[in-house]
């Protein structure tokens, strides 16, 4: 129950893992516990810095919307997206035609 | 003889009679039917870990149904087995676990997620039926009822996804996934007649023993493969999978997850035991692979740029299901060479057999995570999620769990599954393992996305009233939570008993095919 397991090619051993995981999070933990503890709580020293502007009430007007995570990449990626996406077209009856059609080239590779 | 012997009966008779007596129990209230939801659902969870621990002790299970003996295969004077016949070999028992767990885990989560809307005591009907199919389609010994299984889980989950009827996009999405399913099932039944013409027998043990490669043979194969594999997701025949996943009720979408492993499942029936002895050409394994290639790459790669939660983990699961076509596709190419078996193909296949219990937990977890976002907030759209973390630590800490997990973050188990497909495919060809590699990458930056905008983030005024969901919920959510630790934790222990047994007995085609006669000449069987 404790072995390594074997690949073939190589092993795992998730015991090394966890066991770096907790060397990991004792060594972040001493770093942390070496930060200024006069640190005070309520006062400026709290306040988030939003651009010198006032920082809105309500988060809505702060966050980040999922729409704009990894703007570059799907950017770059136009020309292959612009593709993918069309190729999805949500009708049904072009999910009946896919499947009939990789059926037909199935069985033109292995009768043939 | 122990009473043991009629599990694999047990195991279609329990959901089924849960189905009938459902809208019974509507009559003593909600309670009764909540307790009738989750009682079915435990017996049946019971019988199948008893199934799959007698199987792993006695070997290949055979139950004959409506004959003179329950081990009788083949009665004195035929020479064929002409009954219903119920074959569990390792890798069905591995399944039908599986299967029970995901299942009991969208029961428990049900009981709080749908207490909001009325006529559920359908939804339990439909439900039972469903997973009586999906148990059905994986300890079937006959193609028949193969199809016959497949048609009542499709039907029973055509019923679940357009269970919220009044959301026109759930009506759409069950119309789609009617569609072509059924259009695959009737190739499925096509094929069967085709085999049935020619041989005069749907036993699968039978036709794998006398099976030749002819043209008859071929199309039937053809016809299984392409319909199994758009039964389970495979690019391009994936369409309806996004829109049906997304639109289910959670817990449904959790079963169902196991109910696409079960056509996964059929499909390497076929491949691997009715016609492996064909394999020696690589047209067929290739075909496979390159559908695994494109459903890794092509699913994760539609997964990052969507919006919506569900829509998101669903066209993960076309990503993934990716995984274990590229694993058994691989092992496949090997299985005509013994050297090539146990140089890559054997770790191939245990690295897609693993990735089968890993998918089904993560995914599973996945779902309901989503499921428990939307009933805390109404909310599908990530674009109006934000800071639920400090409401929803407890859900944040399992959708992390399951989340770590299917981007194959050391040390969670979704990273050993694929490290042996890594490292098993790089022996066929570099730029599989790349493909793969590149995909888990992407499936970081997905859930690193959901993740970030649903549950970090300042607090949005509009959630401020936002709990964490209900006990029951958590509950369903951590029995997969636990799985997927335990998995994690224990790597050896699941590789050497849930993994490998299954593997070998998917490649030893000839003890699946010995099972059913000798079971008819000893009357051994279970």
């Amino acid at each position: 129950m404790w072995d390594q397991i074997l690949t073939g090619f190589g092993y795992w051993d998730v015991y090394a893992w966890i066991s770096f995981f907790l060397v990991a999070g004792g060594m972040v933990y001493l770093i942390r516990s070496l930060g200024r503890k006069d640190y005070k709580q309520g006062s400026d020293q709290d306040e988030i810095f939003f651009g010198s502007n006032p920082v809105p009430e309500d988060g809505e007007d702060l966050k980040v919307p999922a729409s704009s995570a990894y703007w570059g990449y799907t950017q770059a990626l136009k020309p292959f997206y612009d593709v993918l996406v069309g190729f999805h077209t949500g009708v049904a009856t072009d999910y009946a035609g896919w499947y009939i059609l990789v059926t037909a080239l199935v069985a033109l590779l292995i009768l043939l | 003889m122990s009473w043991q012997v009629h599990l694999p009966a047990l195991l279609l008779a329990v959901p089924l009679l849960g189905a009938f007596l459902a809208p019974l129990t509507a009559l003593g209230g909600k309670g009764l039917r909540n307790t009738w939801f989750v009682l079915v659902s435990a017996a049946f969870t019971m019988i199948a870990f008893l199934l799959w621990t007698r199987v792993g002790s006695t070997g290949t299970a055979i139950y004959v149904m409506g004959g003179q003996g329950w081990n009788l295969a083949l009665p004195s004077g035929m020479s064929i087995p002409v009954r219903i016949l119920m074959e569990i070999d390792a890798f069905s028992a591995f399944m039908v676990l599986l299967s029970a767990v995901a299942a009991l885990a969208g029961a428990v989560f049900s009981i709080a997620y749908m207490d909001r809307f009325s006529g559920l005591e359908k939804f339990v009907a439909l439900y039972f039926l469903m997973v009586t199919g999906m148990f059905g389609m994986e300890i079937t010994g006959d193609f028949f009822n193969f199809f016959v299984f497949l048609e009542i889980s499709s039907v029973a989950s055509f019923g679940l996804v357009a269970f919220w009827r009044d959301r026109g996009e759930a009506l759409e999405a069950a119309f789609k996934y009617m569609l072509v399913s059924t259009l695959g099932a009737l190739m499925v039944l096509v094929a069967v007649a085709f085999l049935y013409s020619k041989y005069n027998v749907v036993n699968m043990a039978t036709l794998g023993k006398v099976i030749e490669w002819g043209i008859v043979e071929k199309t039937a194969l053809v016809l299984f493969l392409t319909a199994l594999a758009m039964k389970c997701g495979a690019v391009p025949m994936h369409m309806w999978m996004p829109d049906a996943y997304a639109e289910a009720p959670a817990g449904v979408t959790c079963a169902l997850i196991a109910v696409s492993q079960a056509s996964l499942y059929g499909l390497f029936r076929v491949t691997y035991t009715i016609f492996g002895a064909f394999m020696g050409s690589p047209v067929i394994p290739w075909v496979i692979i390159v559908l695994g290639v494109l459903s890794m790459f092509i699913g994760v790669s539609m997964a990052v740029i969507q919006k919506e939660v569900g829509r998101l983990i669903a066209y993960h699961s076309v990503s993934q299901v990716g995984y274990m076509l590229l694993g058994f596709g691989v092992g496949l190419l090997a299985l005509s060479d013994a050297r090539a078996m146990a140089e890559y193909g054997f770790t191939a296949l245990k690295g897609g057999v693993y990735h089968i219990v890993n998918y089904t937990m993560y995914k599973g977890l996945l779902f309901l995570s989503a499921g428990a976002l939307y009933y805390a907030t109404g909310c599908r759209n990530l674009n109006d999620m934000g800071g639920l973390g400090r409401k929803m630590p407890k859900t944040m800490a399992l959708f992390m769990i399951a989340a770590a997990a299917i981007a194959g973050l050391p040390p969670f188990n979704g990273f050993v599954s694929k490290l042996f497909l890594y490292e098993s495919t790089f022996a066929v060809h570099p730029i599989l393992a790349v493909f793969a590699m590149v995909t888990s990458v992407l499936t970081l930056a997905s859930f690193v996305k959901i993740f970030q905008t649903a549950f970090l983030g300042p607090a949005l005024q509009k959630f401020e009233g936002v709990r964490e969901v209900p006990g029951t919920m958590l509950l369903g959510m951590s029995v997969l939570g636990v799985a997927i630790l335990a998995l994690s934790l224990f790597p050896t222990w699941s590789v050497n008993h849930l993994v490998e047994p299954a593997a070998k007995a998917l490649v030893d085609q000839a003890s699946y095919i010995g099972a059913v006669f000798s079971a008819s000449v000893t009357g051994g069987g279970l």
